[in-house]
């Protein structure tokens, strides 16, 4: 099992290698924007305008099937951004993978590996390193470095109910009294505002990336016989990781619309 | 948090995620998203511009043709009048000239009937005179050769062949 080093400050945790992937994505989804908007024209497009126009198009797209189009526009920042992001980190485990190995682990090293929100996680977490240091086949403590930043839960959480509570802040800026009756006099929807969405829209991003890096870890750990797997799974991969961008994109914006639309 | 080994929940990692993702939407509305819709925009209204510009002028072209059309068939029919205008009046003034041609023809022919029969007039009127002359000189002569029967038969004779070859 790969290990993160995480460090504590103020009483918070902190996922050292998720962080350096969220700026990594984050730089490269900046980097790919300056690029593909140098020279706008309002003329005819060319080449990598029309790839800008496109994302912006299909962001559109997929808010428009939910609401107006004149209601859509408003949302094609934040579904472009999530788009891109999330696009681009689920793609950035597949294209590298570095992991450090560590046979002997210093106790600065196992204070960072061991950092956890509470104690009995941090001393379940020792006896996994403690295991994985007296394994005579195994490679030691695999320490990952460069992964999906949305293979990992606190990401997606943090997206998924960050989108959440913009909705539910869209809802309530409409209508306090609609939003009010809507979400609290039906069970149904109670359940599904405070449990069933913040847990099925970031667990199903999370899980379908999380098990592509393990499987991914799974195939290169079985060496030559892998590959042929490895390759085909890396392909689905990509696959994977662009339509639950997709999907990930899509609810945002139906959600965004069950708030702003007329309550049924 | 949430802890379960490998999957875990950290509100660090969780607030680092939420200021990363606002930092991104910020500069992804300031590079892209903000230009980009406002381009589309500006091009949409430049076609819709130009779709209604490309319309009134085909309005406009039409409404010209229909006045084209219309001019030429004036043209053409005005035309039509003056050729038959002008045919017409050629044909009056043919057969006007014919008509004159032929009257003075005809002023003619009774002039110069005219002239011929006066001539002829004038001719016996002369004929008529030199006639007394003649017989008064014949009288004369027959009066100084006496009266010759036969010399008298013989100038008569004489007389009327010479006035027979005259008339």
């Amino acid at each position: 099992m790969h290990q993160s080093l995480r460090f504590q400050w103020n009483g918070l945790v902190f996922d050292i290698s998720a962080i350096i992937m969220m700026i990594v994505t984050s730089l490269v989804v900046v980097l790919l924007l300056v690029a593909l908007t140098r020279n706008l024209t309002a003329g005819v497009p060319k080449g990598k305008q029309n790839l800008v126009e496109w994302f912006a198009d299909f962001v559109q797209g997929i808010a428009g099937g939910f609401m107006k189009p004149k209601v859509a526009a408003g949302f094609i920042t934040l579904g472009l951004t999530l788009l891109l992001y999330i696009f681009v980190g689920n793609q950035l485990g597949l294209v590298l993978n570095i992991n450090t190995s560590h046979h002997e682990v210093s106790e600065s090293l196992m204070d960072k590996l061991t950092t956890a929100t509470s104690p009995e996680a941090a001393e379940a977490k020792r006896q996994v390193i403690e295991e994985e240091l007296h394994n005579p086949e195994g490679h030691g403590v695999v320490v990952s470095w460069w992964k999906s930043p949305t293979a990992t839960p606190s990401v997606t959480f943090a997206l998924a109910i960050a989108v959440l509570l913009y909705s539910h802040y869209l809802g309530i800026r409409k209508s306090f009294g609609g939003w009010a009756k809507h979400t609290f006099l039906n069970p149904i929807h109670l359940l599904e505002e405070i449990v069933i969405k913040p847990l099925t829209l970031p667990l199903r991003l999370f899980g379908n990336i999380f098990a592509g890096e393990v499987l991914i870890a799974f195939l290169l750990g079985v060496g030559i016989f892998g590959t042929i797997p490895l390759l085909v799974w890396l392909g689905y991969s990509v696959f994977v990781g662009t339509i639950q961008t997709y999907i990930f994109v899509t609810l945002t914006m139906v959600y965004i619309s069950q708030q702003i639309n007329d309550q049924h | 948090m949430i802890d379960f080994g490998a999957v875990s929940l950290e509100w660090g990692t969780m607030l680092v995620q939420l200021i990363v993702f606002l930092i991104l939407l910020l500069i992804v509305k300031k590079v892209a998203a903000g230009p980009i819709v406002a381009i589309m925009e500006k091009r949409r209204q430049h076609i819709e511009n130009e779709i209604t510009t490309a319309e009134r002028n085909r309005q406009e072209s039409e409404a010209l043709l229909a006045e084209q059309r219309r001019l030429l068939d004036e043209a053409r029919l005005e035309t039509k009048g003056i050729i038959e205008r002008a045919t017409k009046q050629a044909n009056e003034e043919s057969s006007r000239i014919i008509q004159e041609a032929q009257e003075t023809a005809a002023r003619l022919k009774e002039q110069a009937s005219a002239e011929l029969a006066r001539e002829v007039e004038k001719a016996k009127a002369e004929l008529r005179n030199q006639m007394a002359g003649l017989s008064v000189m014949l009288a004369s002569k027959i009066i100084e050769k006496e009266l010759d029967e036969a010399a008298q038969k013989a100038t008569v004779d004489k007389f009327l062949a010479q006035v027979g070859d005259r008339l």
